[in-house]
């Protein structure tokens, strides 16, 4: 393999050298947080869910709230269709325990490709139709963490 | 425009055209990941040429071209305010780390030109759908960002040489 040399090596390749592994090492360092980040989403506290946790899916269409569902009550399937500006519609399925966007009016279809979602870590985006399906771990209102006495 | 040769001009736009070609395919093909923005942007290797064998502002007029372009024959309107803001995000970025490097290393610019599209991407995101939760996607988009980047950085250091070579002979 060839290594093609610039016209400036030579005159000035120490310094252009140290900015360029300052340069790697700033690369190193946003590689190794954001493994540090996606480990901490999959693996980290509020990954796993605790058999008390309710999760919630919210759906936002342009940045507001429309829908908020708790997958972990629902027991039988259903769709919902969301209607945006110049006829764009999302038809969301929600599943026990899951939620996804079955169908979409958007080009790219990159919504649908997503699948259906479980955990908060990579919320569903439908750029197009300004759709946003991100999923919490809240509190059950009826769980009780622990007793004290 | 009057300083610009009329051959340069010539040459400049074939390199439009090419990128423009890339773009269009490249946006052909099915997504590298279910996840909206990992993609190859393989037309930011004319950008890099360019960078290495022009100078900033003929690389700035062809990613101009080629954004313009770009969103009317394979876009919709949507994908021209993130192809826009993406982009001259990256070649800012990019003018600046090729500055401090000398025009050396082209792959570590092409890294860091990724990312910065990513970042450029993300925040329109937010802006358009107004949710914050977008974010989550940041980790995947910078490493995306790195190793899509040092493809393309990669394919910008094979090439520009030999190109460089022919661009000198004949005098353009």
């Amino acid at each position: 393999m060839k290594h093609p040399k610039s016209d400036t090596d030579g005159i000035s390749g120490g310094s252009t050298k140290k900015t360029a592994a300052l340069l790697l090492f700033l690369i190193a360092l946003i590689v190794l947080s954001s493994v540090g980040g996606l480990w901490y989403l999959y693996l980290g506290p509020g990954a796993s869910s605790e058999p008390g946790q309710a999760v919630i899916a919210e759906i936002y269409q342009n940045g507001k709230i429309i829908h908020t569902i708790h997958l972990d009550t629902v027991t039988e399937s259903y769709t919902i269709r969301i209607d945006g500006d110049n006829e764009a519609y999302n038809v969301i399925e929600v599943h026990p325990g899951e939620i996804g966007i079955c169908e979409a009016s958007c080009p790219d279809g990159l919504c649908v490709n997503m699948g259906f979602i479980h955990s908060e870590i990579l919320p569903i985006t439908c750029l197009p139709n300004k759709v946003v399906i991100r999923i919490r771990k809240g509190d059950n209102p009826d769980h009780i963490d622990s007793v004290v006495y | 425009m009057k300083n610009i040769s009329l051959q340069k001009m010539v040459v400049l736009a074939m390199f439009s055209t090419v990128a423009l070609t890339i773009f269009v395919i490249e946006s052909m093909l099915p997504p590298l990941a279910p996840i909206q923005g990992v993609k190859l942007g393989l037309a930011n290797v004319i950008t890099l040429i360019l960078l290495l064998c022009f100078n900033e502002r003929d690389a700035f007029l062809v990613l101009l071209v080629r954004i313009i372009l770009g969103s009317i024959c394979a876009g919709q309107m949507m994908s021209f305010m993130y192809s826009l803001c993406g982009g001259l995000l990256c070649f800012l970025t990019m003018s600046l780390i090729n500055r401090l490097l000398r025009k050396q290393y082209i792959f570590i610019t092409s890294v860091f030109g990724a990312i910065a599209h990513n970042i450029g991407q993300l925040g329109v995101a937010i802006i358009m759908t107004g949710s914050l939760s977008i974010l989550l996607y940041l980790p995947v988009m910078m490493i995306s960002a790195v190793l899509t980047g040092l493809f393309t950085g990669f394919c910008a250091w094979f090439t520009a040489p030999g190109l460089k070579k022919y661009l000198k002979k004949n005098h353009i």
